[in-house]
């Protein structure tokens, strides 16, 4: 029993580097496998560059590369900031979107791309905005006597309030902004680029690394406060550490992939179904089966149609079903 | 290590809970009687560091407990509350282990003393070879088991049992009860403990605290403080109290 599950995470810490061989051989356009090895290689080998066509190198370095990247930073961050909240708020349905986030982020956007054009990176503003509600929704919630009850009530609000806002600049739209920004709300790994990831990608990865360190104080903070106060936890300061570093690596994430639903809910409880409730593992193996899981659905949504279907849909056409299925199967075993 | 309560006035909506003078003593089990909102929960609460207290009117050895910071106050006294309800379920072994959190600082895992540490005080308990069972499997009175494993895991002088017996059989009862009295007996801990059951708290503990209304009614041993008046003034019903055997039973 204790070796088929040691097994089973180990397969799931793999499964990212599989996956990445996967997807750079996968596209409408074949590489045969040598030559794809070299193309990959020859930044270090530079006389293998001399021997190829010259689209090798910019279809895997200029288009699959830093979708790949993408993919896998966006899913993990997703996870771990919705196994650090699911922590935090004490509820294993809360995720990083109940904050108000998606709805903020959403919002920025389409204000950007229908008044700004879409010459200008809609990223800033749903970056901002992301923030402004997650702030929003906190302040409105922290002076109440039942935190959590307050807060998930409040992000349902704000979010409604940034919808119908989002609405209303949908309605002022052209069609043409319209089309950018439905592309942008389903969220997709094909728009951005390298100049993207480097703008986001500390971010991203600076706030999984330091949620992977908390990973065992989340199992204290998920007790009610007042036993984590009497713990000697300092519960204003580290609630607000999670909640910031949670908040900056969704909205880092959500800026330049879009709104990807699902992932920061389904991840965390596909793991904790496997490995337990102990945050010292649901953490980082949420990180590696989120950044496969993204990477999976991109994977199948660019390979299944000749045209690009947005990855959001994807993860929960997925997403969705797989986690009925295992709810099902393992309601006994797990609650 | 004992707790000194001095001219303590502690105001929540419309209740006073005020407490002139009080000692508990070290390497004391003390119980802590009263009727329903006489104030003993406000009362552990508040020497558990849970409310915030005032400053010099609670005393840890002679220092003043709201000057003491949080992370040391939980190296010296351990909160024990009534359920544990968490909404993930956790191992009981990874649960004990976070008593251990006031020795971990912030970005670090236990160590392997501190998985020692929890697993000693899960045999304490008695619950040796349970802790990868998940809690929400454990039945109630082993769940209090759990929770005062946790307690005994932070390794601190006092700890303070809120209502540990409250909807247990009484077989668990009595294991939870002798379980306090070996931390006392055994560890020389000092054990504040609320109770309901006044059979229980005169048979284990060494000292009592009555309270009512907010204020002390009686305080000391329990065989030379209660009487049938106290009881009346207290509980506002006729008690009687009957000995036998060198027992001392209340009954209505």
């Amino acid at each position: 029993m204790r070796d088929k599950k040691k097994g089973l995470r180990f397969l799931i810490y793999f499964s990212p580097l599989v996956l990445f061989a996967v997807s750079l051989y996968l596209g409408t356009y074949r590489i045969p496998l040598p030559d794809l090895a070299k193309t990959l290689l020859s930044p270090l080998v530079p006389a293998w560059k001399a021997g190829l066509p010259e689209g090798y190198a910019s279809i895997v370095f200029g288009v699959r590369l830093p979708r790949i990247i993408l993919a896998l930073a966006v899913g993990s961050a997703l996870s771990v900031s919705g196994a650090a909240l699911q922590a935090l708020f004490k509820n294993p349905l809360v995720n990083e979107y109940i904050l108000g986030l998606s709805s903020g982020a959403g919002f920025g956007a389409s204000l950007s791309l229908v008044f700004l054009g879409p010459a200008f990176p809609p990223q800033i503003s749903a970056f901002l905005f992301a923030v402004v509600a997650v702030l929003l929704v906190l302040s409105i919630s922290a002076k109440s006597e039942s935190p959590i009850v307050s807060l998930l009530l409040t992000g349902v609000i704000v979010s409604a309030f940034f919808t119908a806002l989002l609405s209303l600049v949908e309605f002022f739209a052209s069609p043409y902004s319209l089309q950018a920004l439905f592309n942008w709300l389903m969220g997709n790994l094909a728009r951005p680029g390298w100049s993207d990831l480097a703008v986001s990608l500390p971010f991203v990865l600076g706030g999984v690394a330091v949620l992977v360190l908390l990973r065992w104080r989340l199992n204290v903070l998920s007790l009610s406060d007042e036993e984590a106060r009497s713990l000697g936890v300092d519960l204003r300061k580290e609630k607000f550490l999670v909640i910031a570093l949670a908040t900056l690596i969704t909205a880092a994430a959500t800026a330049v992939a879009g709104i990807i639903g699902w992932i920061g809910l389904i991840v965390p409880h596909l793991v904790r179904m496997m490995a337990g409730a102990d945050n010292r593992r649901v953490v980082p193996l949420s990180a590696a089966l989120g950044a496969s899981f993204l990477l999976l659905a991109d994977d199948i949504a660019r390979s299944l149609a000749s045209f690009e279907v947005p990855v959001g849909i994807f993860t929960s056409i997925i997403g969705i079903p797989l986690f009925i299925l295992l709810l099902r199967k393992s309601s006994q075993a797990w609650s | 290590m004992s707790i000194r309560v001095q001219g303590l006035v502690f105001s929540r909506r419309n209740f006073t809970l005020r407490i002139p003078a009080l000692v508990f003593e070290e390497a004391r089990l003390t119980a802590i009687v009263g009727p329903n909102g006489a104030g003993k929960t406000t009362l552990l609460r508040c020497l558990g560091g849970l409310l915030p207290v005032p400053r010099n009117t609670l005393f840890l050895g002679d220092r003043d407990l709201a000057a003491i910071p949080a992370g040391e106050r939980a190296r010296r006294m351990a909160f024990v509350p009534q359920e544990q309800a968490s909404a993930f379920n956790y191992a009981v072994r990874e649960f004990i282990l976070m008593g251990r959190t006031p020795y971990v600082s912030l970005f670090s895992l236990p160590s392997p003393a501190d998985a020692a540490r929890a697993e000693e005080a899960l045999a304490f308990v008695g619950l040796a070879g349970h802790g990868d069972r998940p809690c929400q499997q454990m039945s109630s009175g082993e769940r209090r088991l759990v929770l005062i494993a946790r307690a005994l895991a932070q390794d601190t002088d006092i700890l303070v049992l809120d209502e540990p017996t409250t909807f247990l059989d009484p077989k668990h009862e009595s294991d939870v009860l002798d379980l306090a009295r070996r931390l006392v007996d055994d560890r020389g801990k000092t054990v504040l403990v609320t109770l309901h059951n006044l059979d229980m708290a005169v048979r284990y503990a060494d000292a009592l605290v009555c309270l009512k209304n907010g204020t002390v009614a009686a305080h000391g041993r329990p065989a030379e403080i209660l009487t049938e008046d106290l009881l009346l003034a207290m509980y506002e019903i006729p008690m009687r109290i009957l000995r036998h055997e060198g027992r001392t039973f209340i009954v209505r």
